[in-house]
């Protein structure tokens, strides 16, 4: 079943990892809801995470900074966060700070969840 | 050079005018038309990050928030100068510390990292009539880098 915060709607792939829809923005005005969602998939055994930047324009780095939050979370326990279908604007974001060394990211939404199944 | 200046009064509103400003010049092709995609896109990046600073810290006190963006297109790069009514900081200052507080994959604290990365010709100061003025250059030739330390 499909849950949609204010912001994100977020989708199972399978028992232990979801698609997160980003949406218009991820910035200092809802990085905290981010956090709260993302947290409670954790809690509830989600490990792998695909961010699905389709529709996204706006990508500051207190967005950035929920997103490490998250990779830090759930990297050591082999959990995964990966990027999709990136927007212009969110890599512009990634290049400036390299965080393509960290997270890998895949065409399409599609794409991503043939290789997190 | 052509000066485009727009002022911006509400801060609960701020961002969203901004980004509808970004939109509309990137639809009307014109003021940034020399410009690369991605140079747009870190222009406005890099704007919205002194703007996001402005919403979450700056001290207006009693008065009334006014801030001013002036875009300046020259070529393959865009001069922007901000100036706003607040009390202001010491930038170089807040940078240094940042810098040097920055933890592998930090959550807070790579905002001004950021806008300082992204840009050239970076210049804070205070103005004869008390207004706070970044200034800074956006240019296509450049591949800039915050290192974010990842381990």
């Amino acid at each position: 079943m499909q849950a949609t915060t204010m912001n994100f709607s977020i989708e199972p792939v399978t028992h232990d990892s979801v698609v997160i829809r980003v949406g218009k923005a991820l910035d200092f005005r809802n990085a905290a809801e981010f956090k709260a969602a993302s947290q409670e998939q954790v809690r509830n055994g989600v490990r792998n995470f695909i961010l699905d930047f389709t529709n996204t324009g706006i990508l500051d780095s207190t967005g950035l900074g929920s997103i490490f939050s998250l990779y830090r979370q759930v990297s050591p326990m082999s959990g995964q966060v990966v990027f999709a279908s990136v927007s212009r604007p969110v890599q512009v974001v990634v290049q400036l700070t390299r965080t393509y060394k960290v997270f890998r990211q895949f065409p399409t939404v599609d794409a991503a969840r043939d290789t997190i199944r | 050079m052509e000066i485009t200046r727009q002022s911006f009064t509400g801060l609960d509103v701020v961002i969203d005018e901004l980004h509808g400003l970004f939109e509309s010049w990137e639809q009307e092709g014109a003021l940034l038309s020399h410009l690369d995609i991605e140079t747009i896109h870190l222009f406005r990046l890099a704007v919205h990050e002194w703007f996001a600073n402005l919403v979450q810290y700056a001290d207006f006190g009693t008065q009334k928030p006014e801030v001013t963006l002036d875009v300046i297109p020259n070529g393959r790069r865009v001069r922007c100068i901000i100036q706003d009514n607040s009390a202001g900081f010491s930038l170089l200052d807040r940078l240094e510390v940042q810098k040097q507080a920055l933890k592998p994959f930090p959550e807070r604290g790579m905002g001004l990292l950021m806008l300082n990365a992204a840009t050239e010709a970076f210049d804070y100061s205070e103005t004869n009539n008390g207004m706070q003025r970044l200034e800074f250059t956006v240019s296509s030739d450049a591949d800039p880098c915050l290192n974010i330390p990842f381990s």
